[in-house]
């Protein structure tokens, strides 16, 4: 095992994959430390401090940067080089290009939460880079592509494996909504302020066509991707359908593109365009499920794992807000349904249960499969993945309910009316009903967040336990070569 | 479950592995899974037919049986296919709530004041309407109950009326706004006569003993010396033309007395206000509400604080 397992890690560039993971845990608690931060900010304002760096408006970017690109990008990265090279039984085409984008990624995510702070921003949601990072990021992208592509070409084994089909969709996806999102004039060579190429409604509209593709590419394409190694890895069953995994990869490739508008219902937006974005949130509905069935499935017949094994629990259990959050998604997406969840808490809380509930929880069970293979050694604790995944748990259920509670009784505030035929609320009733819900999420943001600094200390035993039984493992060798 | 188990073990798996054991079964569709991606579909068809969807040539195809009839905003009626603004537009003018609220505007829109105060039922709706309409545009400085910030917005649920208190006064306060102003006397007194006119101006509201500071500060108030005169009047009850504040009772709007617990703090607080003056704004809000929506928040804050 040892001697196979050192064979692998010469084989394979695991440095890499141990660098991106070391950070995704890095941003993982910064980024959700900035969210508890503005979580509490919302329930009492007076957390700002009135110190303008750390107001609501500016920390905000700086939490979904860092949780987005910081945490979910690094881990992909880990995982997809991970899984390509093990999947295809090749080392990374190349080393340089590897580090490169290590570099590259972080620096971008480093100088976004800092230009955040300091108030600059394009004001686009998930895209507020200023345009000088967006150029860093281009590059990086490019040369995470290229590397990706050439891996697949020199690979030694007949097939590409699923899992490389979604990250591939997801990199090529992320390029072109990248590019498009960010075409904007600078105001000068000198200055980070920079005008977008569009204004006014097709503005909006590229803005979400980006917004909602990053949730589908970046956020669902690649963790399936990821969701894809190592379910059928860490459960030793093999994927329940093929078929199902080629009809809902291209079903959601295709579907996914169209549905960005369902962002701007009732707004300047033509109505046939509104239309397009509903119904094609409906009909990925079943394509998003394709993934959870097959995940879940492949566990069909080894269901007595999740009794023993926290990591398979990790692994179902975000599969199972995937598909809760993949059937809100498309309710919210009804133009009626939407009047009443639009601009409310709802919107937030269906985020998170896709968020915290997937990405987050699958990142964590794959992360718990993969850092001890990564430096040869076991797990520090199996005991503290318990901890971590109750406290994660608990974390969502409260935010998510308590998320449900404000904006769906908010929505109804704004839109009842007593019997004289007037509002029955002002605006400022509704935002005072709001603080018992915004104090509870703050909670569960509070318990999701120290359940990752439970796995930072289980995964940093766990690397300072390797570097120690490698030291040992050493001094006995060189003790035998003085011997002879 | 044990079924699910025997189909499985008789499916084959597609022949490959990956990364030594990563295989794959060859599972067909799930039927269920089939049939309700097949119905989302035809959901989908079925609401391109009724709706506005796919973009064509310049134009789009905008659905059938589904047209909208309303009065546009220069009262003509129309039809149209269906769409969002008018479906707004629909329900701005014929929804149950919308009907109702505009059946009492047009009855309070043309009453006067005093049937609209002497009618129960007008009341209870300006009552219900004007609450709405006093915490979007005037809760932000003057509080949800009216009670104001000492020092800054004044309270409008007390007895005192600084600008008059009557219903032509408000409608004239909020209609055009107000600028209240008190000049500095930072250059005008020397520290010690400052110290005498507040002594003079707390004496009036009986919360200084008559002494000698307090006759000092009487010279200052009632001649020409300090001409505080002017404005509040021989008889310091203020003026409504001027906004100046009644100083003869125990109704405070910039120094905070009632909440100084010594007689120092009091007197600091008036004195304050002695030497940096007072400049205060409400904007004037004719270009923002029509003049129904004034009516009834004069109704509203009138009913407040107990309107003259």
């Amino acid at each position: 095992m040892a001697q196979a397992a050192m064979g692998s890690s010469q084989q394979y560039n695991y440095e890499i994959c141990r660098k991106f993971a070391f950070m995704a845990l890095v941003w993982a608690v910064l980024g959700m430390s900035a969210g508890v931060y503005i979580a509490s900010e919302l329930a009492w304002p007076a957390l700002n401090l009135d110190i303008p760096a750390i107001t609501f408006g500016r920390l905000r970017p700086v939490h979904t940067t860092l949780v987005i690109f910081g945490f979910g990008g690094s881990a992909l990265f880990a995982t997809s080089y991970y899984i390509v090279q093990r999947t295809c039984q090749t080392r990374l085409y190349s080393d340089w290009m590897a580090t490169f984008t290590f570099w590259g990624w972080q620096a971008a995510v480093a100088l976004g939460a800092v230009s955040y702070m300091m108030g600059y921003t394009q004001s686009r949601e998930y895209a507020e880079f200023e345009w000088p990072i967006d150029l860093i990021i281009l590059v990086t992208w490019v040369v995470y592509f290229l590397l990706y592509v050439q891996t697949l070409r020199r690979r030694s084994q007949p097939h590409i494996y699923v899992a490389n089909w979604f990250f591939m969709a997801f990199i090529l996806a992320t390029a072109i909504l990248h590019i498009f999102n960010n075409l904007a004039v600078p105001v000068s060579l000198f200055s980070m302020k920079s005008y977008s190429l569009f204004s006014g409604v097709q503005d909006a509209m590229t803005q979400w066509w980006y917004g909602h593709n990053a949730v589908g590419f970046f956020l669902t394409a690649a963790f399936l991707g990821m969701m894809y190694y190592f379910v059928p890895k860490q459960a030793g069953r093999p994927v329940y359908s093929y078929r199902l995994s080629i009809v809902h990869f291209w079903a959601l490739s295709f579907l996914y593109m169209w549905v960005g508008a369902h962002h701007l219902h009732w707004t300047a937006l033509p109505d046939w365009t509104s239309t397009l974005a509903a119904t094609f949130s409906i009909m990925l509905l079943l394509p998003s499920w394709g993934g959870m069935i097959n995940g879940i499935m492949t566990l069909s017949g080894a269901w007595d794992r999740l009794r023993t094994d926290p990591i398979m629990l990790f692994l179902i259990t975000a599969l199972s807000f995937y598909g809760m959050s993949t059937f809100e998604g498309p309710l919210m997406s009804l133009k009626s349904v939407n009047a009443l969840s639009h601009y409310t808490d709802w919107t937030i809380g269906h985020v998170h249960s896709g968020a915290l509930g997937w990405v987050a929880m699958v990142t964590f069970g794959s992360f718990y499969h993969m850092v001890p293979r990564l430096y040869d050694t076991r797990l520090y604790s199996t005991r503290l993945v318990y901890v971590h995944f109750w406290l994660a748990t608990i974390g969502i259920v409260l935010y998510i309910t308590s998320m449900w509670v404000a904006g769906i009784f908010q929505g109804l505030m704004l839109r009842s009316f007593d019997d004289y035929g007037n509002l029955a609320y002002t605006f400022v009733e509704t935002v005072a009903f709001l603080h018992n819900p915004y104090m509870v999420r703050a909670l569960g943001g509070l318990s999701f967040l120290s359940g990752v600094v439970v796995m930072s200390y289980n995964i940093f035993m766990t690397i300072r336990n390797a570097r120690a039984e490698a030291a040992i493992l050493e001094a006995k060798l060189a003790a035998k070569m003085a011997r002879i | 479950m044990s079924d699910a188990r025997k189909t499985q073990a008789a499916v084959q798996t597609t022949g490959h592995a990956w990364d030594g054991d990563i295989q794959e079964f060859n599972n067909p569709l799930p039927n269920w899974w089939l049939w309700a991606f097949y119905a989302t579909v035809v959901f989908a068809v079925v609401y391109w037919i009724f709706y506005p969807a796919w973009p064509v040539g310049g134009g789009y195809t905008t659905g059938v049986m589904n047209d909208i009839t309303f009065v546009d905003s220069d009262g003509t009626e129309k039809t149209m296919h269906w769409n969002t603004r008018a479906l707004l537009l629909k329900d701005l003018q014929e929804s149950k709530s919308a009907t109702l609220s505009h059946e009492y505007l047009e009855k309070v829109k043309d009453a006067d004041y005093q049937t609209i105060l002497g009618d129960a039922e007008m009341m209870a709706f300006t009552r219900s309407m004007a609450v709405g309409l006093f915490g979007d545009n005037c809760a932000a400085c003057h509080g949800a109950g009216g009670t104001g910030v000492i020092g800054l917005f004044p309270n409008l649920a007390d007895d005192d009326w600084l600008w008059g208190g009557t219903v032509e006064d408000i409608q004239t306060t909020i209609t055009n706004g107000r600028y209240g102003f008190m000049p500095s006397f930072r250059e005008t007194f020397n520290d010690k006569q400052l110290d005498d006119v507040a002594a003079y101006v707390l004496s009036l509201s009986g919360q200084h003993k008559a002494d000698a500071s307090v006759a000092r500060g009487k010279a200052i108030f009632q001649t020409s010396t300090g001409g505080c005169y002017y404005c509040h009047g021989h008889d310091a009850k203020g003026m409504k033309s001027q906004g100046s504040a009644n100083l003869t009772d125990q109704i405070w709007t910039i120094a905070d007395v009632p909440d100084a617990d010594t007689q120092e703090q009091k007197l600091a607080a008036v004195k304050a206000v002695v030497t940096h003056g007072v400049q205060r704004t409400m904007p004037h809000w004719s270009d923002r509400l029509d003049k129904t929506q004034i009516k009834l928040l004069t109704v509203y804050v009138h009913e407040l604080g107990g309107g003259q």
